[in-house]
């Protein structure tokens, strides 16, 4: 039986509320056992999904972003929503932007959802009165150590 | 014990060949601001080679990552040398990840 669990948390869409979101999810998914590097891996892509809704949701009006952070069975499902104005999520899906290419070549920006994708099992993006970012990660490692 | 983490600590030491640039703490998008302006008058004074030690460095995203590529450029287009040491493994990930590490370790300084 899958046991459904929900943690929520608004923060101010503003640069210094990010790190909130990955003590929170550090806390989370520590109880879950998640290893250091797959905490390591979803607080990038986390931090990545709010990044884009503090720069992109609301210009320079205020208005807050909502994490949930919902544990089914050994995985964890971290959706980052705003409510704001729906944003083209602009960056490219293509695999390694600088791979095989020479320093004049390479851009400075364009990383986020890249990221988002390699670090995390499945990332979503629907837009619907604001931009909803969802990310999910099954714990692998099934380590019952006391 | 608790030990509040510096959000972003940053320290320049000069040594006889070079200017190593300690980062640590959190380069995210809130550190941006002051890492870029602080890294541009790095950039404006840069005569010799530029070392960037981030052993202390927890934890880095996209914008960083951003930073320390247009630093990597702008130091290439001014022919000073640059390197990035002491890469802890979480962070080396994203960097290997993303393809910029041979822009920031030297052959010499892969350790």
């Amino acid at each position: 039986m899958v046991n459904e669990r929900v943690v929520t948390l608004s923060i101010p869409a503003l640069p210094e509320y990010v790190d909130l979101v990955r003590l929170t999810l550090y806390g989370i998914a520590t109880k879950l056992k998640f290893t250091f590097e797959e905490i390591e891996d979803m607080k990038v892509a986390v931090s990545e999904a709010c990044n884009n809704a503090v720069l992109h949701a609301y210009g320079d009006l205020s208005g807050n972003i909502e994490v949930t952070f919902q544990t089914l069975g050994e995985e964890l499902v971290i959706t980052v929503k705003d409510f704001g104005k729906s944003f083209v999520v602009d960056e490219s899906k293509e695999a390694p932007v600088m791979h095989g290419k020479e320093i004049d070549e390479i851009q400075s920006g364009g990383l986020g959802l890249y990221l988002m994708q390699a670090l995390m099992d499945r990332v979503e993006v629907k837009q619907d009165g604001g931009t909803a970012v969802t990310l999910s990660k099954k714990r692998l490692a099934s380590e019952e150590t006391a | 014990m608790y030990m509040p983490m510096e959000k972003l600590s940053l320290r320049t030491e000069h040594t006889e060949d070079r200017t190593i640039v300690h980062i640590g703490g959190e380069f995210d998008l809130e550190a941006a601001s002051r890492m870029r302006a602080a890294l541009n008058s790095l950039i404006e004074q840069a005569d010799r080679r530029i070392t960037l030690d981030i052993q202390q460095l927890k934890y880095i995203d996209s914008t960083g990552i951003g930073i320390l590529i247009s630093l990597a450029k702008a130091l290439h287009a001014r022919n000073v040398s640059f390197d990035v040491v002491h890469i802890p493994s979480h962070i080396r990930k994203l960097f290997d990840m993303t393809g910029i590490t041979p822009f920031l370790m030297k052959p010499e300084s892969s350790i």
